[in-house]
């Protein structure tokens, strides 16, 4: 479903993605982890093409982003982002936040529109607030808005960005909640975070990166258990005792 | 001093015709240089290769002349290429280039204050860059820039009175006929000016200082 061959990113002289080679299968839930500047967002940002890669070759959903001639409005339906700032658009209500891309992308009707939106707010808990702005809500809410809007294109790849480092801790349950209930319906997803007990437990894979290279691929209980690389150790040796 | 010859019907009439004018400039010139000021700032925001640069080099221009040159202009030097305006219009022509150039700056920070990510979410959900430049960029800066906007308008009903140089017979321009008539006129005659500037300046002030705290 998505398949990294050879990638290659630059950021000016800055060589953040370094020869990436990585495949997703549907349906499968990726975690990447590893330090700060490792190049995790922008590994996940190439997906829907945030970013653009330098080099090498990344398809997905049969579609090569690598051409410069695909129609990126219509590849970009099919995957919905979240975001680490939740990225709400202030001036609309939550509802309106959520109608959005239904109305202008997929041309529904707003009445119709607003009949999948509610659905999928109830899905992630937060019906009553569909009048709100998003101000009025919480950290964790607004997040829980923000993913609600990515699954009402019903999308077939889920990305997360770090969805709950920008959260108080008492809100990250909440989220992470409705990201898991994601995973067990079978969405394909790839996800960065540094929650650490979240990532083991619903990780089909683990990629661990480090200094633009993934250093290590592996089932989440291998990974967690016994780390093949010196790195990764290290890494989780940190977390672990902090 | 003379308030109530200052103050006769005829006197007060004349003033009054001046201001009429002065805000009939402004009107229209306010119009003209908001749309002038959008369109300049949002082609600048946009980042176009070649229209962006040009936008830009216009736009600075015309922002470092003082707006009694351009005035002059208007009335001295395009005649000479054939082009002819009224006083009237050689002022609004020359408010609006000075004051859309303005208004383009306000525009153009505006629509950058938006926060990228809100622009990146757009976008990936599918949305064209102009859609999320309709839905999303200036809905935001429009309410961002209306309080810059409005203090705008009020130095441009202001920057008027500098039509005096080529006789546009505003306000200014018939204060000072008068004051040449009879001296004891002069300051009467400015003090109402005063009073008629200040209470639709004000009145706009007010107007903008009421948008600053809807948007807080």
């Amino acid at each position: 479903m998505i398949q990294f061959k050879k990638v290659n990113k630059y950021f000016g002289p800055f060589h953040v993605l370094k020869n990436i080679d990585l495949q997703i299968q549907e349906g499968e839930v990726v975690v990447i982890i590893g330090p700060s500047g490792s190049g995790k967002s922008t590994l996940l940002r190439c997906i829907n093409r945030l970013e653009t890669i330098s080099d090498g070759e990344l398809t997905v959903n049969e579609t090569p982003l690598h051409d410069k001639k695909v129609n990126i409005n219509q590849f970009r339906r099919d995957i919905g982002i979240v975001f680490q700032h939740f990225n709400l658009y202030p001036h609309k209500k939550v509802i309106d936040n959520i109608i959005l891309a239904p109305m202008k992308v997929q041309r529904l009707k707003k009445e119709d529109a607003k009949k999948t939106a509610m659905y999928y707010l109830k899905r992630v808990g937060i019906e009553e607030k569909a009048d709100n702005f998003p101000s009025q809500l919480s950290g964790g809410q607004q997040q829980r808005v923000a993913i609600a809007r990515g699954l009402v294109m019903n999308p077939k790849i889920m990305l997360f960005d770090e969805p709950t480092s920008a959260l108080d801790p008492e809100m990250i349950g909440e989220v992470l909640d409705v990201i898991r209930s994601l995973a067990h319906n079978g969405m394909t997803m790839v996800i960065v975070t540094h929650e650490m007990g979240f990532a083991r437990e619903v990780a089909d894979r683990v990629v661990f990166m480090d200094e633009g290279q993934i250093l290590e691929v592996a089932t989440s209980s291998d990974f967690f258990e016994s780390p093949r690389e010196d790195r990764a150790r290290l890494f989780l040796s940190r977390l672990i005792n902090h | 001093m003379d308030f109530i010859g200052a103050y006769s019907i005829p006197n007060l009439t004349f003033i009054l015709k001046g201001f009429l004018i002065t805000l009939e400039v402004a009107f229209i010139s306010i119009i003209l240089s908001f749309l002038l000021g959008t369109l300049l700032g949002t082609l600048r925001y946009t980042r176009i290769p070649v229209v962006a640069r040009l936008t830009a080099i216009v736009v600075d221009i015309i922002r470092n002349l003082p707006l009694l040159l351009i005035i002059f202009f208007m009335k001295i030097v395009l005649p000479q290429i054939g082009i002819s305006m009224s006083p009237f219009w050689s002022t609004v022509v020359g408010l609006t280039l000075f004051e859309g150039a303005m208004i383009s700056e306000i525009v153009r920070s505006g629509l950058n204050s938006i926060d990228k990510g809100q622009i990146e979410a757009s976008r990936s959900s599918g949305l064209s860059y102009m859609q999320t430049f309709w839905n999303i960029i200036l809905p935001q800066g429009l309410r961002r820039m209306s309080p810059p906007m409005v203090s705008q308008f009020i130095s441009l009903l202001k920057d008027t009175s500098l039509a005096i140089i080529i006789s546009l017979p505003e306000i200014m321009h018939n204060v000072q006929i008068l004051g040449g008539q009879n001296f004891n006129y002069i300051i009467p005659a400015l003090i109402l000016a005063a009073a008629l500037y200040f209470i639709v300046n004000y009145t706009l002030s007010i107007i903008a200082r009421r948008l600053e705290s809807k948007m807080h």
